[in-house]
């Protein structure tokens, strides 16, 4: 058996080229009906992400992938692969499946550790068993696949800590807050990532969150939009635990975030949004529990003289993240006791710590993935022995049909005689089977090989028709 | 019997050797931070019974003499930090907690001896609700010390070993301030019922020639460190209650307050 991956990606390609050679859902599907009617290779899969497009391909012997797609991207998609051959790799066989290891356990995404690809490498896996292009070696390699995702996650820190502004925001609610649950936000002013960070924070439970902006309507409108709009998902507070599981084909896989499934954290109730202008944002103060600002002022909207006062009669913390530039809060607000007060560079300090940590757990994950390739290509070359188990089966089926049909006459009882001759092929195969199986996981290739080729010329199975065990000719 | 107590008292240290292991692993790996630890409960239950049987080898309540106190302080210092860990899903200060534990039951299991003593109804009235506020105060002392840390790693924008180690800053703050009630109420039970035992004391060992409030110099220093002790926790509560003190102080007041009154009482060890 033959495996084989062609695929572009962030790390060969700039954007413009991948998205010509992008395969979206129906291109995808199309590619694998392709491959299925054609029969050139006898498994296919396709996985597109945003950051990448793969090409899985099994064969029962060697096949140009390169060519076959080349073809395949001329019909579908009008591009030629050859004009851009350097944005192109090619892996084969424990090489194609260290790769997609590689790629489920997030080492070759762009964020290390991230974890939306397993969803897709879940959802590209989920396309080619319904459409029939999935076999033996897909389902094993993409279950791997997903176990060793589930490892890596759950014995290194490779996906713990926050890596974006808005993940370092509900970080840092996390270590002053406990619960999340029903806690209430200010949203001061309409920048993007604030909106993200607090949409994050109500997927983990903040309960009210109050939108502050220099006009009324609009931070009416803005409210409205946060009620109707989805909620972020939440980071898990630790490494991930192997709780319930979901199982797929029977394998046990970690339960995946993706966004249609519900948030991981509970909520007080269901989510409220209030709207205020700025010049209530004092007397507000008292009465949220962490503040995202992020208006393009070019005044501080929280100074010193007039919030200190209204400050220093907290009796709760106070979390306020300053994302805005220039600064939307006084730092001298700081020295207050009840106050934590976070600024952009704080916040990207936070970040580049977090991702400091997960390179640091890289080698532990190749590790993990390193000892699953070499299972793996154990269980490959255990296939190499099939075709020479069947004919050896078919071989015997035939001799003792055979031997029944001469001397059956004989006896009285022919049902007695197949259940004794079946039983017969049996003992005398077991061993030989057993043989075969053991020394195709156990050895390298080469012992293997002479071993299947002594069983081949002692049966003479090259002789033996395929089909049904008959001597060919 | 004799063997068995034996045994158990060596036992118990290493079982919570065995739980700061434990605890130890969860805060520097960061893993099961929101579960219970199942094996706390199972200490606590040897740890139990250890006392039940001591207290059948010796005909009384082991609650007489230091390294007594000690183990009784252990236990019952272990079983509220169970309740919390229960009641807060958080076991990230855990460590700490168990690690003082762990000293007052290895002190205690190191320092005994064949002591006998016998003790009133009145000295067991005073005792327990010491040993209550006690424990309160440790670990209302042992978070009040997390508190700090964390508020200056969180005021510093440190993001360093202990940033995402410890709990919560609101947390640590809400649990040192619970704990500091607790005591705070056991030690006015303590402080109310001392001269009530004094009395009784003095009336029973010396008959009519001692003064009624005649005190030994050990004694006389357990009731300064008694009495300093409720000053301090009270004048903590008032400032919080009435004049809104930040909880960063009232953790710090209950760190030092915890600090004044372990120094007088070990030090009273050393006095006739």
């Amino acid at each position: 058996m033959k495996l084989s991956v062609l695929g572009t990606s962030h790390r060969t390609a700039p954007v413009d080229v991948r998205e010509r050679f992008a395969l979206p859902a129906e291109a995808a599907r199309d590619l694998l009906r392709s491959v299925r009617a054609e029969s050139t290779f006898d498994e296919a899969l396709v996985l597109d992400t945003c950051n990448r497009t793969e090409i899985y391909l099994v064969a029962d012997g060697p096949r140009d992938c390169m060519a076959y797609m080349h073809e395949h991207y001329q019909r579908l998609k009008q591009v030629s692969m050859a004009d851009y051959l350097s944005a192109f790799y090619c892996y084969h066989d424990l090489a194609a499946a260290e790769h997609l290891f590689r790629v489920a356990a997030s080492l070759d995404s762009q964020i290390v550790g991230e974890d939306q690809i397993i969803g897709q490498v879940k959802g590209a896996y989920r396309m080619a068993v319904s459409e029939g292009s999935a076999g033996l070696v897909m389902h094993r390699l993409f279950h791997r696949a997903m176990c060793v995702s589930k490892q890596v996650r759950t014995e290194t820190q490779l996906s713990s800590g926050a890596v974006s502004v808005p993940q370092a925001a509900v970080e840092l609610a996390r270590q002053v807050f406990a619960p999340l649950a029903g806690k209430s936000v200010m949203l001061v002013g309409a920048g993007k990532t604030a909106e993200l960070a607090a949409r994050n924070l109500a997927g983990c439970g903040v309960g009210h969150i109050v939108v502050a902006n220099r006009t009324l309507s609009r931070a009416q409108q803005l409210a409205a939009e946060l009620l109707e709009g989805e909620l972020g998902p939440c980071l898990p507070a630790e490494q991930p635990e192997p709780a319930e599981s979901l199982l797929l084909d029977g394998v046990c896989v970690r339960p995946l975030r993706s966004p249609d499934e519900p948030p991981a954290c509970p909520t007080a109730g269901p989510l409220t949004t209030e709207a205020i202008s700025l010049e209530g944002i004092p007397q507000a103060l008292l009465r949220v529990n962490m503040m995202i600002c992020s208006a393009g002022s070019p005044d501080p909207v929280l100074t010193w003289e007039n919030c200190s006062r209204i400050l220093r009669r907290l009796t709760k913390p106070l979390l306020i993240i300053d994302i805005a530039l220039p600064r939307n809060v006084d730092p001298r607000l700081n020295a207050l006791s009840n106050v934590f007060l976070y600024n952009l560079d704080n916040l990207n300090a936070l970040v580049t710590a977090n991702l400091d940590r997960r390179r640091r757990e890289i080698p532990q994950a190749r590790a993990i993935i390193e000892h699953e390739v070499q299972s793996f290509g154990r269980w490959l070359d255990s296939l190499t022995v099939v075709p020479i188990i069947k004919l050896l089966q078919q071989h015997f089926e035939q001799l003792r049909s055979a031997e029944i049909k001469r001397y059956g006459h004989q006896f009285s009882d022919n049902e007695q005689l197949e259940l004794f001759a079946q039983s017969l092929c049996k003992k005398i195969l077991y061993k030989p089977l057993v043989f075969l199986r053991d020394i195709s996981q156990e050895n390298d290739g080469p012992e293997s090989q002479a071993a299947m080729e002594v069983i081949r010329q002692m049966f003479d199975l090259d002789s033996v028709d395929g089909q049904n065990g008959t001597p060919a000719g | 019997m004799a063997v068995l107590v034996t045994l158990t008292n060596w036992l118990l240290p290493l079982l919570y050797l065995g739980l700061l292991i434990d605890y130890g692993t969860t805060f520097f790996l960061r893993t099961r931070t929101a579960s219970r630890n199942p094996l706390l409960p199972v200490v606590l239950v040897v740890h139990a019974l250890f006392l039940v049987l001591r207290s059948i080898h010796e005909g009384r309540p082991p609650m007489v003499h230091g390294h007594e106190i000690l183990s009784i302080l252990a236990l019952s210092t272990a079983a509220v930090y169970l309740v919390l860990e229960i009641a807060v899903r958080d076991r990230r200060a855990g460590v700490f907690i168990v690690l003082l534990v762990f000293l007052f039951q290895y002190t205690s299991s190191v320092f005994v001896g064949d002591h006998t003593g016998a003790q009133s109804g009145w000295a067991r009235a005073h005792i327990i609700p010491a040993i209550i506020a006690y424990t309160a105060f440790a670990v209302g002392a042992i978070h009040g010390i997390l508190h700090l840390l964390a508020h200056r790693n969180l005021k510093r924008h440190s993001v360093g070993v202990l940033f995402d180690r410890l709990p919560p800053v609101e947390l640590l703050g809400k649990m040192s301030w619970c704990a500091l009630v607790v005591g705070f109420i056991f030690m006015t039970v303590n402080v109310a019922t001392g001269p009530l035992l004094l009395k009784y004391v003095n009336a029973a060992d010396s008959g009519a020639a001692q003064a009624a409030w005649h005190v030994e110099p050990r004694v006389a220093l357990k009731i300064i460190a008694g009495c300093t002790a409720w000053i301090i926790y009270g004048v903590a509560i008032a400032g919080r209650s009435f004049a809104r003190w930040p909880m960063e102080r009232i953790s710090g007041i209950g760190v030092l307050g915890f600090a004044i009154t372990m120094i007088m009482i070990i030090g009273s060890a050393f006095l006739p």
